[in-house]
């Protein structure tokens, strides 16, 4: 039996559907439930859904197999875990925005940044040698330059709705993100079987 | 500021306990010191002599021995000279010295063993949070080949089958020459390099084929599907479809060598070979291994060959050894012990 951790929320109605498409199913009810730990109608795969960013925890020390979790998430988390898959779902951009379209030409002695992503941003500025502080907000990270917060805010966009909605504008793109299959190292191993089996399914599933 | 407040703050500074350190009471105690003996016996039936080192050791020996990288986590410190320190982050280098230094004159191969507490004050994943390990550890120097090999792989096969662990563990081989000589062939920079061994190590297939597809070289494609990098001997024979190196093909044979012995010792369902595994590069000259147990999220043990480690310290002569983490296994065996 493998357990699979899917990360709750916008990945979560996605990795269902490919999920299904492999023909792994899971009941309407036993989704609609509160339980947050179901088993598929096969009783081959155990299913724990949680938050985005406790997904690479529970991967990482072994207690998911596997899990169906954002690019973005695991560039936050630095965790330490088999990539094998993209699975093409959920796609977003992880950006940097400010009001001033020129906002990168225009830096002067060092920025203010707004995120959630405190990680991401110090490593995208710090690999350009441009000294940034970080303002860790957990959530409408797109107020802080308004309000005079930050400069610049680096967050994930679907539409960019909100983003010009609020008066900002995307000056950089710092990856893509997609939702990606990720693999415990030891399970990797010790489950091989299972693994490339469940890998192999949504290969054929996802194209 | 009262009184109060002051004895507060005091009390909660000594009942404080730094991160990634624990204690071990009774019962886990002995089930310790039982894992740490059944090793140490399998090591004396095997004549390993068992090595104490020192505890504490210029941080150069550590860095010579490790590389910069690894030698960096450790936790240091300055001696009343000003020369650096270290809390030994492994004891490996430390053995390496003495084998080149003070044994120089002893007749080979030299073998030892150790169980000793190491010290990292950076763990190398959030899933290893412990920063006081004890390693269950022996090196065979001034023996290559095959046998030598073999001799360091069927010691951690007894160790575990003798702690109950039979089919329950999995050590994976491999040689990182292989690695090396494609990447030579490709002729990448350090750089490039790197890009490739990560995005191997972390089994990033989609990412593996887009870096492939800028290399005109048909060696590289062996690497280009993640699954097809473990398993047991048809790994080697898919794998000499794309590599034709000499370097490359050279290593593939002993590799090969190497898994018709342990089919031949009937070991092959413990066993499997990881083309993938190419986490320690810069460390290993030849065999690599990790050890992997059911209901440990991360490997309990590491090896390999390290031809190039006595150099360094003035005498070059081939090596190979391996560590198994006693503070995992212990954890292991417990959680096991308590639901049976």
């Amino acid at each position: 039996m493998l357990t699979i951790a899917i990360a709750k929320g916008r990945m979560q109605v996605s990795a269902l559907a490919l999920l299904a498409r492999a023909g792994i199913c899971l009941s309407e009810d036993a989704v609609n439930s509160r339980r947050l730990a179901i088993m598929d109608e096969s009783g081959q795969y155990r299913f724990i859904f949680v938050k985005p960013a406790d997904v690479p925890v529970y991967v990482e020390h072994g207690i998911a197999d596997c899990g169906v979790v954002g690019r973005d998430v695991l560039l936050e988390s630095e965790a330490d875990l088999l990539l094998p898959l993209d699975l093409d779902i959920a796609r977003c951009r992880m950006v940097v925005a400010a009001p001033d379209p020129e906002a990168m030409t225009n830096v002067q002695g060092m920025i203010r940044v707004a995120t959630k992503y405190s990680q991401i941003a110090r490593s995208h500025f710090g690999s350009r040698g441009i000294p940034v502080e970080i303002i860790q907000l957990s959530g409408s990270v797109e107020l802080a330059p308004a309000l005079g917060l930050a400069d610049m805010i680096v967050d994930l966009v679907e539409t960019g709705r909100t983003l010009r909605e609020n008066g900002l504008t995307v000056v950089e793109e710092i990856a893509e993100s997609t939702g990606r299959l990720v693999v415990n190292r030891a399970s990797y191993q010790l489950k091989a079987d299972e693994v490339s089996h469940l890998l192999n399914m949504l290969t054929a599933a996802k194209s | 500021m009262g009184a109060g407040f002051y004895f507060s703050t005091l009390q909660q500074m000594t009942s404080r306990i730094p991160a990634g350190m624990r204690y071990y009471i009774g019962a886990e105690a002995r089930l310790r010191r039982t894992v740490e003996d059944v090793a140490m016996s399998v090591f004396e039936g095997w004549n390993y002599e068992e090595v104490i080192t020192p505890s504490v050791d210029y941080y150069d020996l550590f860095e010579q021995g490790m590389g910069q990288r690894e030698a960096q986590r450790g936790f240091r410190f300055t001696d009343n000279d000003g020369r650096l320190l270290a809390l030994r982050p492994d004891v490996t280098s430390s053995v390496a010295r003495m084998a080149a230094t003070l044994l120089s004159e002893r007749p080979r191969p030299l073998r030892f063993c150790y169980a000793a507490p190491v010290f990292r004050q950076q763990t190398q994943s959030h899933a290893e949070w412990r920063r006081e390990n004890t390693q269950l550890g022996c090196e065979l120097i001034g023996a290559g080949g095959k046998a030598a090999d073999l001799e360091v792989l069927r010691l951690a096969a007894e160790i575990l089958s003798r702690l109950n662990l039979q089919s329950q563990y999995c050590i994976t081989i491999n040689n990182v020459e292989i690695f090396n000589g494609v990447a030579a062939e490709m002729n990448l920079a350090l750089w490039t390099r790197e890009q490739l061994r990560r995005l191997i190590d972390t089994r990033e297939a989609a990412e593996l084929q887009r870096f492939l597809r800028d290399y005109d070289c048909r060696e590289g494609q062996a690497f280009s599907q993640p699954t097809q990098l473990t398993g047991k001997r048809d790994v080697i024979q898919t794998a000499r479809r794309s590599i034709t190196n000499e370097r490359s093909v050279a290593a593939l044979d002993s590799l090969e060598d190497l898994w018709t012995e342990i089919e031949s010792l009937g070991l092959q369902d413990s066993f499997e070979i990881d083309l993938g595994d190419v986490s320690s590069l810069d460390y290993y000259t030849g065999l690599s291994l990790k050890i992997f147990v059911h209901g440990a999220g991360t490997s309990v043990g590491r090896g390999g060959r390290y031809d190039g480690l006595t150099g360094s310290f003035g005498r070059s002569e081939p090596a190979v050894g391996f560590v198994l983490n006693l503070d995992a296994l212990t954890e292991v065996l417990g959680r096991k012990g308590k639901r049976s």
